[in-house]
């Protein structure tokens, strides 16, 4: 009983938004170099290592008529590439394919291992208080470096399919000549924005999500009512699987903008 | 036996003076009413057009999605940059 209360009693000091803070936990030194792993970096490492194991094991069978995860894992990325990228980039599809299924899974793996508690499992389990886990998407760097991906993919495929100079002279579409440096001008920020507008985008739908969370269990906090705890945490619970909505059609946004994109930049479209 | 974490407190009271709290807050609504409008807009012409062709029902849904999460992005956007002014001026 004593150990209930004092499990309780640390579980009950977690901020709800802490782990969408990037805390430190613990310092790495390669030779001169001083890294510090953050609870963000851990979950796109467990991240990174999940998919490594999952997809390779769906698509071992290579039967014919799949069943189990190889049948979940197709139907996701026949959906993809037949729905999806085929009307928006037609005959290249399969060049750019393998990207944007990795892309679509990488996000929707990390959006939904936001969702699992593993700080507060850990902490559970050893009674100390743990930071190994946390939402990694609602850091804006971890959504900036995957929206910096789409950035240079949409461009080297770009310059390689259609050569250096073509491609850049192909930015703008054909106009009167004191008109086109206004244009190119606004082709560079748009193709800086584009990858902005992702980040921001998947970045602050999950931070949207969280930081409901928490407005939601502080209601708590401010009222010390049983009551106003059982209608907050039905409503948490309901925020919750809205979450697993929202994390769903994030991944799906930022493969289809990232398909469109690509596509922008690899058929010269003035 | 409940603690109040120290850092949920200190999380309050960050501006500086009444009227930029009053300015967030109004830039906050007038942001939700644009995005509300917006995706009660497209909601409605997504129902009429299913009700006229329902065969091409999942599509329609399907685009339906996809532009109500990219106006959820404009308003996130604005959010943002609103709480972003809240913080600033600490």
């Amino acid at each position: 009983m004593g150990a209930v209360a004092l499990l309780a009693g640390v579980l009950a000091e977690f901020n709800p938004l802490e782990p969408s803070q990037s805390v430190s936990l613990f310092p790495v030194r390669l030779g001169p170099w001083h890294l510090t792993v953050s609870n963000h970096m851990f979950m796109v490492s467990v991240t990174a290592i999940v998919l490594l194991i999952t997809i390779p094991l769906a698509a071992k069978p290579r039967i014919m008529i799949p069943r189990g995860l190889q049948n979940l894992v197709e139907l996701i990325c026949v959906f993809l590439r037949d729905e999806v990228v085929r009307p928006i980039m037609r005959e290249q599809t399969d060049r750019y394919i393998g990207f944007l299924w990795t892309v679509f899974f990488f996000v929707l793996s990390l959006n939904l291992l936001a969702m699992v508690p593993s700080e507060k499992i850990i902490t559970l389990l050893t009674g100390k208080k743990s930071h190994f886990g946390g939402p990694a998407t609602a850091n804006i760097w971890v959504t900036g470096a995957l929206a910096t991906v789409t950035f240079f993919m949409v461009h080297i495929c770009g310059i390689k399919q259609q050569g250096f100079r073509h491609y850049f002279v192909n930015l703008a579409p054909r106009a009167p000549w004191w008109i086109m440096p206004l244009l190119y001008v606004m082709e560079i920020i748009t193709a800086f924005v584009r990858p902005l507008t992702l980040a921001v985008r998947l970045f602050a739908n999950i931070i949207a999500g969280h930081i409901l969370v928490a407005t939601f269990l502080g209601l708590i906090l401010i009222f010390k009512n049983y009551g106003v705890a059982a209608a907050s945490i039905s409503a948490v619970v309901a925020v919750s699987f809205l979450e697993l909505l929202v994390a769903f059609i994030q991944a799906f946004i930022f493969t289809l903008l990232s398909a469109l994109y690509i596509s922008f930049s690899v058929f010269s479209e003035h | 036996m409940v603690v109040i974490p120290s850092s949920m407190l200190a999380a309050t009271g960050t501006s500086t003076s009444g009227i930029v709290a009053a300015a967030v807050a109004f830039g906050c609504a007038v942001t939700i009413l644009g995005a509300g409008l917006a995706i009660g807009w497209i909601g409605s012409r997504a129902v009429e057009s299913i009700a006229r062709q329902p065969e091409a029902g999942p599509r329609i849904f399907t685009t339906m999605v996809i532009a109500g999460a990219l106006v959820e992005g404009v308003t996130f956007f604005a959010l943002l940059i609103c709480f972003l002014v809240l913080y600033w001026l600490k």
